[in-house]
């Protein structure tokens, strides 16, 4: 018979082991000292993207040296994905707000990537008036009354104050204008595609909206399974249909590129549009370039890396020579995002959070690396730019700005 | 009714490939009793050998015309040469496996097999995500993408025919190989009985060995077949792809050849309808809504042999 | 004390697990979060503990189990529907219906044998997740359905308004649910020794001999399947609360079982503290430690490049899958076996 270590020895042991690694945790906290933390997908197909995001948020943070007022900055890096899931979690994203929430030295949370990962940690973060910088949230109903579900964005803000920002353009924005866009080019019918979350379907569904009013067919809305493999009898129905563009609510994460792939296989040749979710490399290469050559148009909320101008430019230029290549679209809301923070900090001049936040959403004119823009009375920014990208010889083409003041009525008028 | 034909030769397609899949749960599966949750890992593992081996090799460079620059000739060479060398590779590993983790538990509970195979199916997707990266990886077009039929309205291309040509074959002298071989007969052997099979002579664990070997060379045709057909390979491509595979063998009845073989075209013929009859969103859904009205109906799954227990 | 220690070794946990958040602040904060999850899947994993420990049947659904448990919680008091029944009625409602749905799937298919029953739960799980997701106007779709409010909301004790406390101290949960945990162990140790509980076991060693014995198997079958769903329902209720939101339907898939699945045969079958072991290895391994070993090499500035052959996420999936296969091969009975498993073992191979 195997010797056997008894039972309480080893529950006894694991809980001494847990006690002593969370007494080895926890630390007072350091008046000279402000963290900022970020929460987004590190691990997964996301990290790509995230990985640009926060080299943006580090290069902000060195490019202040390292302190702002009289406070040293600590920067964390917290990943709301798991291995096991390889997307964000609920549970992730709720303890990374929690542990941000009980670290007295953390004021600044940047995050976070997916709108769905916003929803657990609004609430939480709101009760500790933590100042909340989103560089990719776009779900209308996190900011704008009237506009998402009922109840929202109120079912956020538990203390009925604001915490929460973001300095990326909504979805009521590039949803109508995607649909207003294609109307221009002539689409006279198409086929709408989601991934059922909440950012693919909430664009889908304004896209829709927004198609119906201004008399383009819908032949037809379906989600897809994001873990489904590929969508060759979804693609026959598509074709059996004959649209001249297929939009795709969703991300690369959600399947974007096999659903190209899968239409190009098909025999369809209508256009394919995708929101900015889809915006990165990845996407191109997880299509097969040839599969979205002159056909595929991307919408994103300001401007590509290549075009921006002034400190734009200069942040780009940068990253270029840290980093070796050009980022990805969403590392400029990274680093336009610890900008924000660090500005709010510096405004505050002290180290509390309520003070923090009321700093942030008092930011009426910043002049930043996405031009010259403000909050409005949501915490939403009031940069109303979108463009319009095309997929040619495998990277994205600038086609045009899209003209957001027009639509932007249309918008307010729903 | 040319949309219906449409769907159905997708689902059978789609069907074929799962059933390939199917087969190495259910050899596994009839041998030992185990349900091997690694074995869509190692088809990704598979996969991810296929994809290095078409870059090392030079035969996913297209030429303008589309076609791959070694030529026709050259492509389909490429290809059987890929599914020899993957197969090597996986049915090797899975041989490896087998004698490193299985091979002690074999008088473990029950249970404890099941709970190592999930280990092991962990350990393959982290060795995938580290050959792969975190990202969905493109597996290059080598196959012409033309439409094999006449017209504009039912589609077959090289890719779907690819399928049918190496699928159907595999299935054919994999019964075979069970039905009229010595080591067949010796794996019907063990699969009934462990014992009196050692007792008549029959080196059980080289047998079981064998069909793991059989088992993981059929998982790795798969992937290539998988690479050219979906054209996606990532690092978490083996849990949905495992998910239907080992459902289409339950479903067929565990353990029968034939019956992996039916089950996994049922699946493929039912997502593929359900898809284009109730929606996109419900087919999984009803994949497994039907799955388990016929388990109700049909204890034994379809191919299934009835068993009586005995006290 | 040794001798104390070894005979009340529950007590002594459940001693230090409460006096804990008092003595170490981390543990009312953040971590408090934290371990407060980890007791709830110890409850999850209890309840499927009844079904593969006790009756031996397979169940790789139990995660649909857990999410009906925390949608009926957020139906019957989320603002958006008009029930807003109380928290402790609602918890009580819904662990009755969860109850109920397992009897509803376990009459049909308990005939099944072991492996086909296996994917009977298993397919059961699927089609619930897929429906949570669909079904929008009843479940919020992706989005979820909160704010769950928490227990005790608008009740007043004394100036304290309990709702409010529960919201912002993560304290009140973290009892909460060591509550729940002790409750369920007390009830779970009653029940094993129980004429049911004999039954269970009796019907998982030999069900032909056991219904020779004037056993109804089905019924025996389908009261585990009915404990089983009825517990897993209870933790998903504490899920719902604590979180303030039932998250979305991807909580509730197939990784979420087999992981639950995974810590009961690693910390052994049939066995409670082994169940508890087992648990508070896996999901502690993902939950606390993994996230803490991350940020401590960043702290530590060992991976500057962000390279994830050097950050411990990277290897997260390799460090489980070894643990599982090494535990499984020096002890393929668990960490912790069932004394009466144990002994069957041993007697089968001196």
């Amino acid at each position: 018979m195997r010797r056997r270590i008894s039972t309480p020895d080893q529950l006894i042991g694991l809980l001494i082991a847990c006690l002593s690694v969370a007494v080895a945790g926890c630390r007072p906290a350091d008046p000279s000292v402000v963290k900022i933390v970020s929460s987004l997908p590190r691990t997964g197909s996301a990290k790509q993207q995230s990985d640009t995001i926060v080299g943006g948020i580090r290069m902000a943070i060195e490019e202040a040296g390292g302190t702002v007022g009289p406070f040293r900055v600590e920067y964390l890096d917290l990943d709301d994905s798991t291995a096991a899931a390889g997307q964000w979690t609920s549970e992730a994203e709720a303890a990374n707000a929690r542990r941000a929430l009980q670290d007295p030295d953390v004021v600044a949370y940047i995050g976070t990537f997916n709108s769905g990962a916003a929803k657990v940690s609004m609430p939480i973060l709101n009760l500790g008036d933590l100042l909340m910088v989103s560089p990719a949230n776009t779900a209308v109903g996190l900011t704008k009354p009237g506009l998402g579900a009922p109840g929202e964005p109120e079912v956020y803000r538990p203390t009925g104050r604001l915490n929460y920002t973001r300095v990326v353009p909504a979805d009521d924005l590039q949803g109508p204008l995607s649909a207003d866009w294609a109307k221009k080019r002539g689409v006279k019918k198409v086929y709408i595609l989601d991934d059922n979350e909440v950012y693919g379907k909430g664009i889908a569904d304004l896209f829709d909206e927004r198609c119906r009013e201004i008399g383009i067919e819908v032949l037809g809305h379906d989600s897809i399974d994001a873990k489904a493999q590929e969508f060759k009898s979804l693609m026959a129905s598509v074709k059996a249909a004959g649209p001249d563009l297929v939009y795709f609510g969703g991300t690369t994460q959600s399947k974007g590129g096999q659903l190209a792939k899968d239409m190009a296989s098909a025999g369809i040749h209508a256009m394919f549009m995708v929101p900015d979710g889809c915006r990165e490399q990845v996407f191109i290469d997880s299509a097969g370039a040839a599969n979205l050559e002159g056909r595929c148009f991307v919408t994103f909320g300001g401007l590509p890396p290549e075009k921006l101008t002034g400190k734009g430019a200069e942040f780009v230029e940068r990253y270029r020579k840290k980093h070796g290549e050009l980022p990805e679209a969403y590392a400029v809301y990274g680093y336009e995002a610890a900008c924000v923070a660090l500005r709010a900090i510096r405004d505050a001049g002290v180290k509390d959070r309520r003070a923090i936040s009321d700093a942030a959403l008092a930011l009426r004119d910043f002049d930043g690396a996405l031009g010259d823009w403000g909050f409005d009375e949501n915490g939403d920014t009031t940069m109303k730019t979108l463009t319009v990208s095309v997929v040619r010889g495998g990277k994205f083409e600038f086609e045009e700005v899209l003209d957001a003041n027009a639509v932007g009525e249309g918008g307010e008028k729903r | 009714m040319q949309f219906f034909l449409q769907q159905c030769l997708i689902g059978l397609t789609n069907g074929a490939l799962i059933a390939l899949v199917a087969l190495g749960y259910t050899m596994v599966y009839g041998i030992i009793g185990l349900i091997n949750f690694a074995h869509g890992d190692l088809i990704m593992l598979g996969a991810c050998l296929a994809l290095s081996l078409v870059a090392a090799l030079g035969i996913g460079v297209a030429d303008a015309g589309g076609m791959a620059a070694v030529g026709p000739a050259g492509t389909w060479l490429g290809i059987a040469l890929l599914v020899g060398l993957c197969g090597l590779f996986c049915g090797g590993l899975n041989v490896a496996v087998d004698r490193i983790v299985y091979k002690p538990l074999r008088t473990a509970p029950k249970l404890a097999p099941l709970v190592s195979a999930i280990g092991v199916s962990f350990i393959f997707m982290n060795v995938g995500l580290f050959w792969l990266g975190p990202a969905d990886r493109s597996f290059p077009e080598l196959l012409p993408a033309a439409n094999l039929l006449p017209g504009d309205g039912l589609q077959f291309t090289w890719k779907d025919l690819l399928v049918v040509l190496v699928v159907g074959p595999l299935m054919v002298a994999l019964s075979l190989l069970v039905r009229t071989t010595k080591l067949g007969k010796a794996m019907r052997a063990v699969s009934q009985d462990q014992t009196a099979a050692a007792l008549v002579g029959i080196d059980v664990d080289r047998v079981i060995a064998a069909t793991f070997f059989i088992g993981g060379f059929l998982g790795g045709a798969a992937s290539v077949i998988y690479g050219l057909y979906i054209n996606t390979i990532g690092f978490q491509m083996g849990f949905q792809n495992g998910l239907y595979a080992f459902t289409a063998a339950v479903l067929g009845g565990i353990g029968s050849i034939p019956g992996a073989v039916v089950g996994g075209i049922v699946i493929g013929l039912v997502r593929a309808l359900s898809s284009a009859y109730v929606g996109e969103r419900w087919a999984g859904a009803i994949v497994f809504a039907i799955l388990i009205v016929i388990l109700v109906f049909r204890p034994e799954g379809l191919l299934g042999r009835r068993t009586k227990e005995k006290v | 004390m040794r001798g104390f220690l070894r005979e009340r070794w529950d007590l002594v946990t459940l001693g230090v697990l409460a006096a804990a958040p008092l003595v170490v602040p981390a543990l009312g904060g953040a971590l408090g979060g934290q371990v407060t999850t980890l007791f709830i899947y110890c409850i999850l994993a209890l309840g499927l503990n009844v079904m593969v420990g006790y009756t031996g049947l397979v169940h790789l659904g139990i995660a649909a189990f857990f999410g009906i448990g925390a949608y009926l919680m957020a139906i019957l008091t989320v603002p958006m529907y008009p029930f807003q029944v109380g928290w402790l009625a609602a918890a009580v409602i819904s662990v009755m219906a969860t109850a109920g749905v397992g009897l509803a799937l376990g009459a049909p298919t308990l005939r099944l044998r072991g492996d086909y029953l296996a994917i009977v739960t298993l397919g059961f799980g699927e089609v619930v997740k897929v429906t949570l997701r669909n079904l929008e106007q009843i479940t919020g779709g992706m989005k979820g359905l909160n704010p769950v409010p928490p227990p005790g909301a608008g009740v007043k004790l004394g100036g304290l308004d309990l709702g409010l406390a529960f919201a912002v101290d993560p304290r009140w949960f973290y009892y909460l649910s060591l509550a729940a945990l002790a409750g369920v162990v007390v009830a779970m140790r009653r029940l094993e020794h129980s004429r049911l509980g004999r039954a269970w076991v009796a019907v998982r060693e030999d069900e032909l001999a056991a219904s020779a014995m004037g056993i109804s198997a089905t019924r025996v079958k389908l009261s585990a399947f009915a404990m089983s769903s009825a517990v897993a329902g209870l933790a998903g209720c504490l899920y719902a609360g604590s979180l303030s939101t039932t998250a979305d339907p991807n909580a509730y898939d197939f990784n979420r079982s087999i992981m639950v699945l995974c810590a009961v045969i690693l910390g052994g079958l049939g066995s409670i503290p082994g169940t508890l072991l087992g648990v508070a290895i896996l999901v502690g391994f993902d939950t606390v430690l993994a996230p803490w070993a991350d940020s401590w090499i960043q702290q530590m500035n060992i991976n500057p490049s962000g390279s994830s052959l050097l950050s411990f996420s990277g290897w997260r999936l390799a460090i489980f899958g070894l643990a599982l296969v090494l535990v499984m091969r020096f002890r393929p009975e668990g960490l912790v076996p069932s004394r009466r498993l144990a002994a069957e073992l041993h007697e089968a191979h001196p």
